[in-house]
């Protein structure tokens, strides 16, 4: 992405309707709203765990890091007991607004399960504190964050595996994909389909694994576009791959996991360190106040790689026009508000403003017409 | 090489010197008699099923009449809080003929028995005279006695729903072996009879026969039965205490549990092979192997204690002994018979056949128990003491396959232990 290309102001009526643009704005500020109650909950939440917490482990019958064990996957409890009333109400408002077709109980069970998932990552991330901090009870930090990288990492390679998609099976459309994969230098990427059709009618797709698991995937609600709306999308996800942006998100992952790894044993050292079971329901606390801390910057460098995204799918499939078809659809179907507040985009949105979009593809045409 | 009941007079006196830790306070004013001696006919074992026809006939007709007889009763009760004594009567007989039936059906007694529901029977029911009962309780009783129905179903056949596989395999297994032995074991003759007890109290408190609750604690209802010294042991140290959090959330945080368990149990499964080859030459398991494998049956224990509510604490991951309120005691490596080692799998599988309707027991037992933990904080004793014996006897299967004891399980539900003199004699299978 050129580092002087300067982005017109758009005059936004001329790409929505205003009904377009109120309902977008409706949608999106009662999650912003939401975002901020809930995590105001959550962290309460965590904090009157963090106080009385460590009460549950005399609901143990474990040593020392089983112990530890029981506490965390309690505190993750807490947490998803503080957030259940926002799912419930982000259920309603998606059905409301023809986002979602779940129903209540099913979004409650996926949601159940996924607990499951939390617990067992949990319980692995305190055998690892928990491990190093019985050997070395003021450093653990130093052993623990290379090795929550390494588990990262082997989760990015790993994921694509485990992940239900299929192969895309238009032809025309592979075909295409080809062609944009081997002018961007990833030939041999798979392109696949995931079906969720049946649960949401927002469109997506994502580019994940590392090496030889690389692939990138299509929600199939985004198949109903125009083939080259659809190869936008394609092009963007194997720049994501050809600029190897999953590589650089694990390196930023590691440049936070140190420091925050020693700042959760800072924090935990007046509870006698991550090596006592009684720490944990404070270090729940301290994980999420870091996370949160962490968010404005994670997101600043994830639409910085989106942005370069854009930019590089721009080239590969000169299209722009296609482009702002596609850009104009998010805002359509999955009501992404064009022009959110300057605090929430910069705080919270993992990608450029759709309006931010937009102009990009409008900068290329006029780059690319000349001055 | 049959263990005899021991003599009756001996089981009363260590009855009244150790009242078991679950005597109920009161006893239960529907009890369960056992007069049976073990023996079978081998020709009316073989026809049984034929042989019982005419009864289950009768039994359906009696059935139409009693469910009328229960509906004018429950009126009768929700009016005036007492069950008239003629009702009484009736449908006390009702209950007692199921009992008489079934336990000739399936093989829990021998004679024949009469049409009548006339007490005597050796496998009978002993009902009090009629008592006050809550208007109340009695106005929603159906609804009350849906727990203690289905799992009366899941213990015996009964109720015609979920098939009742407890007390269908028992029968199955009591079938072969009265047929060779010209008796029944004491393990399955006791567990097919706390099952109709059992099921016997879950229809006498939803005929409002009687207001009180059934009791599924097993040592309440086989008051007369103990079983023998068995190298594998459960002990519990529970104050039916549970804490409502952490029952809530019982399941996923079991998550990790589960995980260390299968990757426990591949290892496992390997050092069993190891130590059945050990037992095969040496005669007698191998030392280091022994420790393992005892410490992989308390590990396993102690996570379907607690996922199942039949303890409290969150388990340890090492399976070390004494520590979990729900503990299995398991002896030394002792010597094992080299024929008994070499078909120990073959061996094993009525017991598998067995666990595996027991774990129905206590998976059902548990979907309750959550329900009236998570409100009361508390575990239900009888529920607890059920799902210990399912517990206990999965542990004794898991030893005898993994070669830690050539000592069969017993399916005696009882935790009550004989004196040595009385288990003299080696147990047989039950
Ligand atoms: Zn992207």
């Amino acid at each position: 992405m050129p580092g002087d290309l300067e982005l017109r102001n758009l005059r936004l009526r001329d790409y929505f309707s205003p009904r377009q643009l109120d309902r977008s704005e409706d949608y999106e500020r009662f999650f912003r709203i939401e975002f901020v109650v809930s995590q105001v909950a959550l962290v309460v939440a965590l904090a009157l765990y963090a106080w009385r917490g460590a009460r549950f482990a005399r609901e143990s019958a474990a040593g020392r890091i089983g112990t530890g064990m029981l506490l965390g996957m309690l505190g993750l409890a807490v947490g998803w007991l503080s957030q259940l009333p926002f799912r419930v109400v982000e259920v309603w408002w998606q059905r409301r607004y023809d986002i979602l077709d779940t129903g209540y109980v099913d979004a409650l069970v996926d949601n159940w399960l996924v607990l499951g998932a939390e617990f067992l990552s949990i319980c692995l991330a305190l055998l690892i504190v928990m491990g190093f901090a019985g050997l070395f009870p003021r450093n653990w930090w130093l052993p623990a964050a290379p090795v929550f990288v390494a588990i990262g990492a082997l989760l990015a390679f790993t994921l694509p595996y485990l992940g239900d998609t299929e192969r895309l099976e238009d032809s025309a459309l592979r075909a295409n994909a080809r062609q944009l994969a081997r002018e961007l230098d990833v030939e041999g990427i798979p392109v696949d389909v995931e079906e969720v059709s049946d649960e949401t009618n927002a469109p997506n797709a994502y580019a994940y694994g590392l090496g030889p698991s690389r692939r990138i995937v299509l929600w199939d609600t985004l198949l109903e576009y125009p083939d080259d709306e659809v190869l936008v999308v394609v092009a963007h996800e194997f720049a994501h791959q050809s600029r190897d942006h999953i590589w650089k998100s694990l390196g930023w992952y590691a440049l936070f996991a140190f420091p925050g790894t020693y700042l959760i044993a800072r924090f935990t050292r007046r509870r006698g360190g991550m090596a006592e079971p009684a720490a944990v329901p404070l270090s729940l606390l301290v994980v999420v106040m870091l996370s949160l801390a962490a968010l404005p910057f994670e997101n600043a460098i994830s639409r910085h790689m989106e942005r370069e995204a854009d930019w590089v799918a721009l080239d590969a499939t000169e299209d722009p026009e296609a482009a702002q078809r596609l850009f104009r659809r998010f805002t359509r179907d999955a009501l992404a508000q064009p022009d959110p507040p300057e605090w929430s985009s910069a705080l919270l949105d993992s990608h450029p403003t759709i309006e931010e979009r937009i102009a990009m593809a409008i900068a290329w045409q006029d780059r690319r017409r000349g001055p | 090489m049959e263990p005899e009941q021991p003599p009756l007079e001996l089981q009363e006196t260590r009855a009244a010197e150790e009242p078991g830790p679950a005597e109920p306070p009161h006893r239960h004013p529907v009890r369960l008699i056992v007069r049976d001696d073990l023996r079978r006919s081998r020709l009316t074992v073989f026809f049984r099923a034929l042989l019982a026809l005419p009864h289950l006939v009768w039994l359906v007709l009696w059935g139409f009449a009693a469910w009328t007889a229960a509906f004018a009763n429950w009126l009768a009760v929700v009016i005036s809080g007492e069950t008239p004594t003629t009702f009484h009567g009736f449908l006390g007989a009702y209950v007692r003929y199921t009992t008489h039936v079934y336990a000739y059906l399936l093989l829990a007694a021998n004679p024949f028995p009469g049409f009548t529901g006339k007490p005597g029977y050796p496998l009978d029911i002993e009902l009090d005279p009629p008592a006050r009962q809550s208007r109340w309780s009695a106005l929603v009783r159906l609804l009350l006695a849906v727990p203690a129905l289905v799992i009366a179903s899941v213990l015996a056949p009964v109720t015609g729903v979920f098939g009742g596989g407890v007390l269908l395999v028992a029968a199955f297994l009591a079938w072969f072996t009265a047929l060779v032995l010209g008796r029944v074991t004491p393990g399955l003759r006791d567990l097919m009879a706390y099952g109709l007890g059992y099921t016997a109290q879950a229809f006498a408190y939803s005929l409002l026969v009687t207001g009180r609750y059934p009791d599924s604690d097993p040592d309440a209802m086989l008051t007369r039965s103990s079983a023998p010294r068995h190298p594998v042991r459960l002990s519990f140290d529970d104050d039916l205490r549970r804490s409502r959090f952490t029952v809530l959330f019982r399941l996923p945080l079991t998550f990790p549990h589960f995980v260390w368990l299968t990757m426990w149990s591949a290892v496992a499964y390997v050092a069993a092979v190891a130590n059945w080859l050990v037992a095969l030459v040496l005669g007698r398991s191998a030392r280091p192997l022994h420790r393992f494998l005892a410490a992989y049956v308390r590990y396993a224990s102690h996570v379907s204690a607690y996922l199942f509510l039949v303890g409290n604490p969150f388990p340890g991951f090492t399976g070390r002994p004494g520590v979990y309120p729900v503990d299995v005691e398991i002896d030394g490596p002792g010597p094992q018979r080299r024929l008994v080692t070499l078909f120990r799998l073959v061996l094993a599988v009525p017991a598998f056949l067995v666990y595996g309707t027991l774990s129905a027991v206590l998976a059902v037992a548990a979907f309750f128990a959550w329900f009236a933990a998570l409100i009361t904080g508390r575990m239900p004793r009888g529920l607890r003491s059920l799902g210990a014996f399912a517990i206990r006897y999965g542990a004794q299967t898991t030893a005898y396959w993994v070669v830690l004891t050539d000592r069969y399980p017993h399916a005696l539900p009882t935790t009550r232990i004989q004196t040595p003199d009385a288990a003299g004699r080696e147990a047989a299978p039950a």
